[in-house]
């Protein structure tokens, strides 16, 4: 199980590393989509390991409502390139 | 009864959504959830074909474990070719139909929704396929 | 022996996504197109993380609650997001809604 975390964490580098660098913005933006989805995942797997629920529920609200802001941001930037 | 249907079943939605968030079933948190679904703000209702809609719902559910097997076809593939098609659409009227459609398309790895065309008569479709091998993939 | 049983088949679910994951978002790192990025993301972030939380519903069956609610809200706003990214991303052309667009 420490495995699997360590293994997801080491996932969770990929995105970050081409957010960091200089890109395309919509490369980007499709990275900070992946860090969101990423990140809940490793709190619900947190939420496991230690047996609470209070964390698990903040896994599951932010998987079912991070990626909304994403998602206007999206909408937003193509109003602006155009 | 055609009228009510979307009324009651955006609520029950709601109130599934509430049940599961709450994981508690006793009879306050159902009245609650239940006050909080009718209260919240609804889009305008129109009657909805029943057939049409869990036609639309069952190919969506149908799609995801077809979705593990294009995502292994993918994985095994040599290479990839990238090509761009369209699809008729079935109803622009409903967008609720359209959008079960979008997810339905979106969803397996072969394919995105790139938008609606000709008028939202067609799905712009980006496909990306396994290439077979001996056959020359296009560039 | 039921339990040892359920644990096995959780590591093996949480295992195939994360191979899953790391197959989809290593392609973020090289130079394909945009849209061969986003149909790798797909099945990295939607098909990976899904069996991943399947493989978390073995561990703690008492909370399927909450874990049904993550799973669909993971497939739906995933896949409506991968929709909503490849649509704006396309170079601008003339309003979607009109249909009178020409593919180059």
């Amino acid at each position: 199980m420490t495995v699997v975390l360590w293994g997801m964490v080491l996932a969770l580098v990929i995105p970050i590393a081409v957010a960091c660098r200089p890109s395309d913005v919509w490369d980007r933006l499709a990275a900070f989509s992946s860090v969101s989805s990423k990140v809940a995942l490793i709190i619900l797997v947190v939420s496991v390991l230690r047996d609470d629920r209070m964390l698990g529920l903040v896994g599951a609200i932010v998987l079912s409502a991070g990626n909304a802001g994403l998602l206007l941001l999206a909408n937003l930037l193509r109003e602006v390139e155009r | 009864m055609r009228r009510l249907l979307p009324l009651l079943l955006s609520t029950a939605f709601r109130l599934a959504l509430w049940c599961l968030l709450t994981s508690d079933l006793s009879r306050l948190n159902l009245l609650i959830g239940l006050v909080v679904a009718l209260l919240l703000p609804r889009a305008r209702s129109r009657p909805l074909p029943v057939r049409l809609l869990l036609k639309a719902a069952g190919r969506a559910l149908l799609a995801i474990p077809q979705a593990y097997l294009e995502a292994l076809r993918l994985i095994v593939a040599p290479g990839v070719v990238e090509l761009e098609t369209s699809e008729p659409a079935t109803d622009r009227a409903l967008p609720l139909l359209v959008f079960l459609d979008v997810f339905r398309i979106t969803l397996t790895p072969f394919t995105i929704v790139l938008g609606l065309e000709d008028g939202g008569r067609r799905y712009r479709i980006h496909s990306l396929l396994p290439a077979a091998a001996p056959e020359a993939s296009e560039p | 022996m039921r339990g040892s049983f359920s644990d096995h088949a959780s590591l093996l679910l949480l295992g195939a996504g994360l191979i899953l994951w790391f197959w989809g978002t290593w392609p973020l790192l090289g130079k394909h197109s945009y849209l061969r990025k986003l149909h790798a993301l797909s099945v990295a972030d939607t098909l990976g993380s899904s069996l991943m939380l399947l493989g978390l519903l073995l561990r703690i069956p008492g909370q399927w609650p909450l874990l049904t609610l993550a799973l669909v809200g993971l497939i739906v706003w995933n896949t409506i997001f991968g929709y909503v990214l490849a649509a704006c991303s396309l170079p601008a052309h003339p309003s979607r809604r009109t249909g009178q667009e020409h593919t180059p």
